[in-house]
């Protein structure tokens, strides 16, 4: 954007120019026609001048056009008509060259200006328009109403060089940004941004509505009404905004409107989708809760009821209640783990881990469910540490334990693997069972919603809450079936960034 | 058992949870006392003068931390908090406060029994200091400064033993990680867990039969290590 305050003093300086190169243009034509003259006679001279009073007239517009003109009509009547040296004309063509001279000087400088004005128009108008264009593209990386304001104000600022303001609401105007911050209305600055609310019309400072107030304000306007005024303000109290100026503010907070207009749809259908999304999440829980909750409370009150009726001790009965028991309780646990990581309430406490320790601790509590016998445990020499949450990573590891043992059917062999390569330490969990459908890829996108319904009852549950958990501490988890034999894989990866240098801990002896 | 059997008071609002405790201690001939709420539980601490307090932390009417802190004043009586499962800030402070264990709820009552011992062990022992501590094949000799490992003498640095006797003064009680970071390194490595982890390591190389597969000192994820009592 050009500067629109030039000193007026410059405009002056660059008037004298002018006029002296128009003068100086003529004085070098005479010199060219005293060269010619005396050669091929006084007849081409005054064609001489024409290009002078031409170039005049184009380059600096009718004042320094007509000067030239006069300049030349003095210099060719002085020093080229008869008598010569004089300012007395004795032939009629002389007059007529002369006034020749200002009528092209005139009709030249006219055009020229003419031209001049278009140029100058054009080059405005490109202007705006790309500082609307600028504008709008900085708008479009905007996503909230708040990031959208300051980028408005932002540009106000630079543009009219004043400070900047967005407010909207009624009858309380509240800000929504302001540059530079900190910038406080008086009463009857927020009385003229109301107005402005209102009426939809510029008010405050160099309107004719509430001139007392320190600030303008202009109205921000979508199809559906005013959503908020664009307040401007010089420390000086000059008005910041002169009438030129007018449209091209209008047309910058067109465009703030629309940005405005955007950022509330978009928010209106992120609301909606994560409305959906919780729905969907809430009736898979309510059909996954029924299943999970009803099958082991029916093994125990089935159970229970056949221990009373015969006052035996059947060690098979009581096995089921305690297991399906301990199913309930893993299942509650997962629940409120769910609900946590659905509430955000997941607080990361990393310290560095041994996979020995969690091991054996997701073992021991895994014994009533999957026993000693069936579980071969496979960790390498020297694993180094990881910095881990111990808890989160206890209940991965119970859940990947679980979901092993529901897979893999009564008895069938799991084993707990971890193990460092590729600057990677990776602890998996590894069943005989049918595998997983598809690829592992496919079955991992499963891990990121509850879809309950094609899993026997919970798992996708409990794999959703491990891929979050690991998620949440910086690893990974992967899902895969077995090579040949049949069975599925799903292992915890933590990068490098999570493991433990040798060194850190080398103080330890 | 002594003469008298060693009285428990079971602190715990919900009377089912009462009466299965009552019934499991009794079984295992301790003597019983109940309380309700944390005011029954401190006038019954100071009637009965329990030798083990079973304290639940979720009391609706006094702040568990609290009560553990009034219930460790004197007479002394061992302190077992029962906590639910995902507290462990609140396990780690509980112990930090003079508590000697805790059990998660839903607890198996077999390890309940077992943490009730080695807690009414401990509270025993320390009046007589123990010499001979003996977990598994491993036989550690307090004041000799000694382990063995079925006869043949096993080797320690000087931080592993500190830290393998501090787990033997306290067989089958949970330590927790700062305890152990304390006494071992000085209390400016509190919080230096891959210390403790690396140090652990090397004492399992030493002392288990498969170091992969831990049994004698083992880990509560969050908590501390425990060395188990026989």
């Amino acid at each position: 954007m050009a500067d629109m305050h030039s000193p007026s003093q410059h405009s002056i300086v660059v008037r004298i120019e002018a006029y002296a190169g128009a003068v100086a243009m003529v004085a070098v034509s005479t010199l060219v026609g005293l060269w010619i003259a005396p050669r091929w006679g006084t007849a081409p001279v005054d064609m001489i001048y024409l290009p002078a009073v031409l170039a005049a007239a184009a380059l600096w517009g009718l004042g320094p056009a007509l000067a030239a003109g006069l300049a030349a009509a003095l210099a060719y009547n002085f020093f080229f008509t008869t008598p010569v040296h004089t300012f007395r004309m004795d032939r009629v063509t002389d007059v007529v060259t002369v006034i020749v001279l200002l009528i092209v000087a005139l009709v030249t400088s006219k055009l020229a200006a003419g031209i001049r004005e278009q140029a100058r128009l054009a080059a405005a108008h490109a202007a705006r328009n790309a500082t609307i264009a600028g504008l709008a593209g900085r708008l479009l990386s905007c996503s909230t109403e708040e990031e959208i304001a300051r980028t408005a104000c932002e540009e106000l600022r630079a543009l009219f060089h004043c400070n900047a303001m967005l407010v909207a609401g009624l009858p309380e105007p509240r800000s929504l940004a302001a540059v530079p911050e900190g910038n406080r209305l008086t009463p009857s600055d927020i009385a003229a941004a109301a107005l402005t609310l209102q009426s939809g019309e510029p008010a405050g400072r160099g309107t004719p509505r509430l001139q007392p107030a320190e600030w303008v304000f202009y109205p921000v306007q979508s199809s559906s009404g005013v959503i908020a005024a664009a307040g401007l303000a010089r420390d000086d109290g000059v008005p910041p905004v002169n009438d030129d100026q007018l449209p091209l503010v209008a047309n910058l907070l067109d465009q703030v409107a629309l940005a405005l207009v955007r950022a509330n749809a978009e928010a209106e259908s992120r609301d909606v989708a994560a409305l959906r999304e919780r729905d969907h999440l809430r009736s898979a829980l309510l059909s996954s809760v029924g299943h999970d909750l009803r099958t082991p409370l029916t093994g125990i009150i089935g159970a229970a009821a056949e221990l009373r009726r015969h006052g035996g001790e059947d060690p098979a009965l009581l096995a089921t209640v305690e297991c399906e028991a301990g199913k309930l309780e893993r299942y509650i646990s997962n629940l409120l783990d769910m609900a946590r990581i659905e509430a955000g309430a997941v607080k990361l406490k990393t310290e560095p881990v041994d996979l020995v320790d969690v091991v054996v601790a997701a073992l021991k509590d895994m014994r009533p469910t999957v026993g000693d016998d069936r579980v071969t445990i496979d960790i390498a020499d020297n694993l180094p540490l990881v910095q881990a949450d111990p808890q989160l990573l206890h209940h991965c590891l119970i859940n990947l334990i679980d979901n092993a043992a529901r897979y893999s059917g009564a008895g069938a062999a799991i084993r707990v693997a971890a193990s460092a390569a590729r600057g990677e330490v990776r602890l998996s969990v590894e069943d005989e069972g049918p595998g997983l459908p598809q690829d592992g890829e496919r079955a991992l996108d499963a891990f990121s919603r509850i879809s309950g319904s094609d899993r026997k009852g919970g798992a996708g549950l409990g794999l959703a809450i491990v891929k979050a958990f690991a998620e949440a501490m910086g690893a990974k988890v992967l899902a895969a079936n077995h090579d040949g034999a049949a069975g599925a894989i799903f292992t915890l990866a933590f990068p490098k960034a999570l493991i433990v240098k040798a060194s850190e801990a080398a103080d330890a002896g | 058992m002594p003469a008298s059997p060693p009285k428990v008071l079971v602190v715990d609002d919900e009377p089912q949870i009462r009466t299965l405790l009552k019934a499991t201690l009794s079984r295992a001939g301790y003597s019983v006392v109940e309380a309700a709420t944390g005011r029954e539980a401190l006038t019954a601490k100071s009637i009965d003068k329990p030798d083990l307090v079973l304290l639940d932390l979720g009391l609706p009417d006094r702040d568990g931390l609290e009560l553990v802190a009034l219930l460790r004043q004197e007479p002394r009586a061992a302190l077992i908090v029962v906590s639910a499962r995902d507290q462990t800030e609140q396990k780690v402070a509980a112990l930090d406060l003079g508590a000697d264990d805790y059990v998660t709820k839903p607890f198996d009552t077999e390890e309940l029994l077992a943490r009730v011992r080695a807690s009414l062990r401990h509270r025993l022992a320390s009046e007589a200091e123990r010499q001979i501590v003996e977990v598994g094949p491993i036989t550690i000799d307090l004041l000799e400064r000694s382990v063995r490992r079925g006869g043949d003498e096993v080797h320690l640095t000087p931080k592993e033993w500190t830290l393998l006797s501090e787990l033997a003064k306290h067989p089958g009680r949970v330590l927790t990680h700062d305890a152990l970071l304390r006494t071992a390194w000085g209390p400016a490595h509190v919080g230096q867990t891959e210390y403790l982890r690396v140090a652990i390591r090397a004492l399992r190389q030493k002392l288990e039969e498969t170091p992969s597969q831990p049994r004698l000192i083992v880990n509560e994820p969050g908590v501390g290590y425990r060395l188990i009592a026989k």
